[in-house]
C-alpha cells in the first residue's frame, strides 16, 4: 500500500511543489540566495583546501634528503654509507654528489651572480660532497635521516631536508582543513536555518490541506514529500548558481595569474578541471542534502495531528 | 463497529474531564446521533475515534482494533477505515469539485483509473454530476456538503463520522443532507451523526446517544431527544 502511493506521488507532487515555490518567489529567493551565499564562501574554502593538500603532496614528492659528508671522508666510509642506504626499503634512490659537482650546480643556480663563486676552484671548494636520497614515501624522512645520522663522525657531517618547510606546509593543511570544517558547520546552520524558514512559510499556507490529507489517511511520508521536495530543489538551484559563480571567477583568476604561484617551491596547484569536478558533486549533495533538512524540521510539528 | 470501555479523557488535571467512564457499543451498519450541549464532550468523542487523542483510561476500539495501541505509522490506516464530514467543509478552494472528491484517493495510492470510475459515481450518488467541474466558492453550502459527503466515502470506509453536518445548512437542505446519510447507511456503512439539531433527531426516529458534562446520560433506542434545550 505504502509503495502504491509513493508511485503515483510524482505528478501531484512535482506539480504542487513548483506552484509553492511561485506562491513563495520572495522566500524562496531569499532561501536560494543564502545558499548561493554559503557555497560560494564553502567553496572559497574547498578550493584552498584542495589545492593546499596538492601541493603538499607535489611538494612531499620532491623532497629530497641531503647527507652531507665529511670533508675528510674516505673511500671506505663513503661505500659502507652508499651500501647502507642502498639496502634500505625506504629509499628510492641515492645519487652521490661530489664536492666539484655540487659547486658546479650551485654557480648555475645563482645564475647572474654567478661571478660572485668566481674565486672557488677544486682547490678551495666549499662544498662538500653529498649523497641524494630521495624516499618513497615523505612520512619516512625522520627514520631515514635517523639512519644517515648513526654514520655522524664516520663519514657523514650532517643531515638536512626540508623539515621545517615541510612541516609548516603540513600544519597549514590541516589549519584548512580545520578552518573548511568549522565554516562548513556554521553556514551549513545558517542555510539550513534559513530554508527551514522557508519552507515553514509554505507549510503554514498549506496546513489547511494538511489538516484535510491527514484526515483522508495520507501517511506523513506523503504528506513530507511536496515539503521536501521544495526544500531540496531550493538547495540545488543554490548549489548550481553558485557553482557557476565560483567555476567563472576561478578560471578568471587563474588567467590573470598565469600559474604564478607566489610559492618558494616548484610545486603546482591541482588541475582546475578536477577541482571544479569535486566542487560540482560536493554542492550538488550539499545543497540538496541542507534542503531536505531544513525542510523536515519545518514540517516536523504540523505532523502532530 | 465502534465500542467505547471505560474510556475517560482529561486534557487539564485541574478542570474535570471531558469525557467520565463512557462505555457504549455502535453497531456494524447501525445509523446513530450523538447529541450534547457544546462541552458535552462530542468533539472529544470524535477525536478519540480518529485517534487523534488517547484516551486517559479506557480503550476505544474500531471494527475490533484497539485504537489505543495503534502506533503512529498505522494511524493513516485507521483513518482509511473512516470518511469524515466537518462542519465548515474542508474543501481545498483551489481544486474543483471532482478534484477535490479525486485527492482523496490520490493520497492512499489509487490509480489514475480507479479515480477516474470512481469519482463519477460518488458524485452522482450525491447528486451533484453536474457541478463536477465548478470550484467551491461557485457552490451553495448545501452543495459543498454534498461534495465533502462524497469524498468521505469515496474510499468506502466502514464508518461515516459527520460533525455538525448541518450546523451550517438552512433546514430544507439539513434534510437533503441527512437523506444522503441515511440512504450511504442503507448501503452498509455505520453513519455517526454528530448535532444538536433537535427537529432532524425527532424526525429520524434513530438511535440517540446523549452526553451530558462528560457523561453518557441517555442511549434511546427510538430516537427521543435526550435533553431539554
Amino acid at each position: 500500500m505504502k509503495f502504491s502511493s509513493i508511485k503515483t506521488m510524482p505528478k501531484n507532487v512535482v506539480r504542487d511543489t513548483l506552484k509553492s515555490i511561485e506562491r513563495n518567489n520572495l522566500m524562496s529567493a531569499a532561501s536560494v540566495l543564502s545558499v548561493i551565499a554559503a557555497l560560494i564562501i564553502l567553496g572559497i574554502f574547498l578550493i584552498l583546501t584542495i589545492n593546499v593538500q596538492e601541493v603538499t603532496k607535489d611538494v612531499e614528492s620532491k623532497l629530497e634528503l641531503k647527507i652531507f659528508l665529511q670533508s675528510d671522508f674516505t673511500d671506505t666510509q663513503k661505500a659502507t654509507i652508499e651500501q647502507a642506504l642502498e639496502k634500505s626499503d625506504l629509499i628510492e634512490e641515492v645519487t652521490f654528489e661530489s664536492a666539484e659537482e655540487a659547486l658546479e650546480k650551485f654557480t648555475v643556480s645563482l645564475e647572474d651572480y654567478a661571478p660572485l663563486l668566481s674565486g672557488y676552484n677544486s682547490e678551495n671548494n666549499p662544498m662538500p660532497a653529498s649523497f641524494v636520497v630521495r624516499v618513497t614515501d615523505p612520512d619516512d624522512m625522520d627514520e631515514v635521516q635517523t639512519l644517515a645520522m648513526s654514520f655522524e663522525g664516520q663519514g657523514v657531517e650532517y643531515v638536512r631536508y626540508g623539515q621545517e618547510y615541510v612541516e609548516a606546509l603540513v600544519s597549514f593543511n590541516k589549519f584548512t582543513n580545520t578552518l573548511s570544517i568549522v565554516v562548513l558547520v556554521v553556514l551549513s546552520m545558517i542555510s539550513i536555518f534559513i530554508i527551514y524558514n522557508t519552507i515553514k512559510l509554505t507549510v503554514f499556507a498549506r496546513r489547511r490541506e494538511i489538516g484535510i490529507m491527514k484526515y483522508v489517511g495520507a501517511t506523513n511520508a506523503y504528506i513530507r514529500a511536496p515539503f521536501i521536495l521544495e526544500g531540496t530543489l531550493l538547495g540545488l538551484m543554490g548549489a548550481i548558481v553558485a557553482f557557476l559563480i565560483i567555476r567563472i571567477t576561478y578560471y578568471y583568476i587563474l588567467g590573470l595569474v598565469g600559474g604564478n604561484l607566489f610559492l618558494p617551491v616548484d610545486a603546482s596547484l591541482a588541475s582546475p578541471d578536477a577541482v571544479m569536478g569535486q566542487l560540482i558533486f560536493f554542492f550538488l549533495i550539499y545543497g540538496g542534502f541542507i534542503g531536505a533538512v531544513g525542510s523536515v524540521f519545518a514540517i516536523r510539528k504540523f505532523l502532530d495531528v | 463497529m465502534i465500542e467505547f470501555k471505560n474510556v475517560t479523557k482529561g486534557y487539564d488535571k485541574n478542570k474535570s474531564d471531558a469525557l467520565k467512564n463512557v462505555s457504549l457499543f455502535i453497531d456494524k451498519g447501525e445509523f446513530v446521533f450523538l447529541v450534547g450541549r457544546s462541552g458535552a464532550g462530542k468533539s472529544t468523542f470524535i477525536k478519540l475515534l480518529l485517534r487523534e487523542i488517547e484516551a486517559t483510561e479506557g480503550s476505544v476500539y474500531i471494527n475490533n482494533f484497539n485504537v489505543s495501541k495503534l502506533s503512529k505509522k498505522e494511524i493513516p490506516f485507521l483513518r482509511r477505515k473512516m470518511g469524515i464530514v466537518f462542519q465548515d467543509f474542508r474543501l481545498l478552494e483551489n481544486k474543483s469539485v471532482y478534484e477535490n472528491v479525486a485527492y482523496a484517493m490520490e493520497i492512499i495510492g489509487k490509480s489514475e483509473k480507479q479515480i477516474q470510475k470512481r469519482v463519477p459515481l460518488a458524485l452522482d450518488m450525491v447528486g451533484l454530476s453536474h457541478r463536477m467541474n465548478h470550484y467551491p466558492h461557485e457552490l451553495s453550502g448545501g452543495e459543498q456538503q454534498r461534495v465533502v459527503i462524497a469524498r468521505a466515502i469515496i474510499n468506502n470506509p466502514s464508518i461515516l463520522i459527520c460533525d455538525e453536518p448541518t450546523g451550517n445548512l438552512d433546514p430544507e437542505t439539513s434534510y437533503e443532507i441527512i437523506s444522503i446519510l441515511e440512504e450511504i447507511n442503507r448501503r452498509g456503512t455505520t453513519v455517526v451523526v454528530v448535532t444538536h439539531d433537535r427537529e432532524i433527531v425527532d424526525t429520524m426516529k434513530k438511535r440517540v446517544l446523549t452526553l451530558e458534562d462528560g457523561v453518557l446520560k441517555v442511549d434511546d433506542a427510538t430516537g427521543r431527544y435526550g435533553y431539554e434545550v
